[in-house]
């Protein structure tokens, strides 16, 4: 077999193992008995740290397979480290949640493997082919995963609409690559770098295809006006597949726009600019100004994820100035993790005031949590305080490094939308703090070890790292995107 | 005009005709019956960009397989080919306002490019397109991690969807 066909597969090694992990667990998962099921997830968790093993034993190398359909670089290795690590958070999230919402099921954990190893595809794809088929394959297990919990009417609503409006997303994807094969004559990102370089390509062609690209993956990542299917999939699908869905779709999605902007799409980014601004600013705007009216905790936690992707790509906004762009990739890195970390702190804390038949949602059930469980409504009120983007949080220390970045590129006004919208989304982050801590009630509560871990490790990581936030902000800076 | 171009406007209006009359036809068996003409022009597409394999491909595996499976599904399910309530929301008319800005602007940017007007070069025909096909489909540098990759996500789709359907009872 030729030397570099070897190369190639040691590339992708990290994903082959967890679909390789993924298939045997399928056929391990028959002979596990109904009520141990905790052992498929222990399984499915082993599967999560030896792919993180593989990835971490070949760290720092940078290398292209299979003719450039894949580059693993430090970029694609961060984005793998983050989903891995949400991959075993939604694990310890769901086991016991699944269970006694009595929608346990083997499958539940293979289909995450497979989510996961599709979003680690997504953050390594470097051909416009593999962007789409990476997007599908995390994807359908997703739309799966939302509606696991049938006959419940509005898990099945969820996944539904999820799967409606993900197909036509796909559809406008698919129309961008045309477009951009049609405008370079190739898919493959660095062959279209060489076209545009060399005067070759057709400049309106590749901006309507760019423009159809980012369409398609800003469904993804839920950012205005492409965002309303999020609080009802949201609310509809079991928590725990919510918290996962948040994180890891986005950070894919983010992943591929990032990749695909900041590399192949420069050259159009006069025009390009302007409407990501205006996309960046509604979402920011209404992300935040319609989580205000909201009552129940799941609808808000998906307006506030619309909000937090208007904040990333407001990042992205000045990726067409080349000595921007670097800490344009490296602050929407970093701010994905602060947003995964803040993300799985309050998801916990929500995990465990759901009761049956999705009660204990609404904010009024959260009243008295301050007195009686101190500790979570600690970790829930740093959650909302990073969300907010309050000192010495996580979340202020990636808001700070995303407006730098903005402001870099010279974007004074859309920073301003930021900061004042991060004003405004301090009314509704605090009022849950104000509910937990001013009012009387008796919420009811389930204890569970892996729940109150992740809720603690989370929360407790929130603040540490963004205490000694230095090491990670220079794993983010390092982490750029190579062509070749 | 050329005769070639005369046969692919008919073609595109019919396969554009057919698909209209999938999304708006009151019984879901007819609507299958549409999608089938659809897809039919669409293999006529192929053929006319001088691609047969993929024509035979998109008959067989489009027509021959998933149109019927679909109709088959929709005999099979009860009360489903009945017409019930009404098809289409409310906001029908703003859909199409913006599905007709957005065409009229793509159309109006591809009618820009000198490119529009060209003429397909003609395949050699000692060219063998399955040959090609096949070799780019296996070959490293080719799209054999799609492949495999396109696996996967059909095994993933697969047990997905006996999770959704399978009765639990």
């Amino acid at each position: 077999m030729p030397n570099d066909l070897w190369l190639s597969i040691g590339a992708i090694l990290p994903i082959i193992v967890l679909a390789v992990w993924a298939c045997l667990l399928l056929l391990v998962d028959l002979f596990i008995p109904a009520q141990r099921k905790g052992w498929t997830a222990s399984l499915a968790a082993v599967g999560l740290l030896i792919t993180l093993a593989v990835i971490l034993s070949r760290l720092g190398q940078s290398q292209s397979g299979f003719g450039g359909m894949v580059m693993v670089d430090n970029f694609a290795n961060f984005l793998s480290i983050l989903l891995l690590a949400s991959g075993l958070a939604a694990i310890a999230l769901s086991h016991d949640y699944l269970q006694r919402t009595g929608i346990e099921r083997g499958e539940y954990y293979v289909l995450l493997l497979f989510s996961i190893s599709g979003m680690m595809l997504m953050g390594m794809a470097s051909d416009l082919i593999m962007v789409f088929l990476a997007l599908e394959l995390l994807s359908i297990p997703l739309y799966v995963l939302a509606g696991i919990a049938v006959p419940r009417l509005n898990s099945e609503e969820a996944a539904i609409k999820y799967f409606l409006l993900g197909a036509f997303a796909s559809g406008f994807l698919v129309y961008g690559t045309a477009l951009v094969y049609g405008a370079s004559g190739s898919t493959s990102i660095a062959k279209i770098v060489q076209v545009i370089q060399a005067g070759q390509h057709n400049l309106t062609l590749l901006l309507a295809g760019a423009g159809l690209i980012l369409v398609g993956l800003g469904f993804k990542v839920a950012v205005a006006p492409f965002h309303m299917w999020t609080p009802d999939v949201y609310q509809g699908a079991p928590s725990s597949v919510t918290a996962f869905m948040a994180v890891g779709a986005k950070a894919a999605g983010f992943a591929a726009l990032l990749r695909i902007f900041v590399l192949a799409f420069p050259v159009v980014s006069l025009d390009m600019t302007p409407v990501l601004w205006s996309v960046a600013a509604l979402t920011m705007i209404l992300g935040n100004f319609v989580a205000i009216a909201q009552k129940n905790i799941k609808r808000l936690l998906a307006y506030s994820s619309i909000a937090h992707a208007g904040y990333i790509l407001m990042a992205l906004t000045p990726y067409g100035q080349s000595n921007v762009s670097a800490d344009s990739v490296a602050s929407a890195l970093f701010y994905l993790v602060a947003y995964a970390l803040t993300n799985f702190a309050a998801w916990a804390v929500v995990i465990a005031l759901e009761q049956a038949d999705e009660r204990g949602l609404e904010l009024s059930d959260y009243a008295g949590l301050g007195r009686k469980q101190p500790a979570l409504a600690a970790a829930m009120t740093v959650a909302m305080l990073s969300f907010t983007g309050v000192p010495p949080t996580l979340g202020f220390v990636g808001k700070f490094f995303l407006f730098r970045t903005v402001i870099e590129g010279g974007f004074i006004g859309l920073a301003l939308i930021g900061v004042l919208t991060s004003l405004v989304s301090a009314y509704y982050y605090l009022r849950v703090v104000v509910i937990m801590y001013m009012q009387e009630g008796e919420p009811v509560v389930r204890r569970d070890g892996w729940l109150y871990a992740t809720a603690f490790v989370s929360s407790i990581g929130v603040v540490a790292l963004s205490i000694f936030a230095g090491p990670l902000i220079a794993l983010a800076s390092r982490a750029i995107l190579n062509l070749f | 005009m050329t005769p070639l171009q005369i046969i692919f406007i008919l073609v595109a209006a019919m396969t554009l005709g057919a698909g209209l009359m999938v999304v708006t036809a009151r019984n879901l068996v007819h609507s299958a019956l549409w999608l089938i003409l659809a897809l039919f022009g669409v293999a006529i597409v192929y053929v006319l960009l001088q691609a047969g394999f993929l024509a035979v491909v998109q008959v067989v595996i489009y027509i021959g397989a998933i149109a019927i499976l679909m109709i088959f599904a929709i005999m099979l399910t009860r009360n489903i080919a009945t017409e019930s309530g009404p098809r289409f929301s409310e906001n029908w008319s703003w859909a199409l306002v913006i599905a007709l800005v957005l065409f009229g602007t793509l159309a109006w940017m591809l009618s820009g490019w000198e490119g529009i007007a060209a003429q397909a070069p003609a395949i050699s025909p000692r060219f063998d397109t399955v040959r090609e096909l096949g070799l780019a489909l296996v070959s490293p540098d080719g799209f054999v991690l799609a492949f495999e990759v396109a696996s996967v996500l059909l095994l993933a789709a697969l047990i997905g969807a006996l999770v959704i359907a399978w009765d639990r009872r």
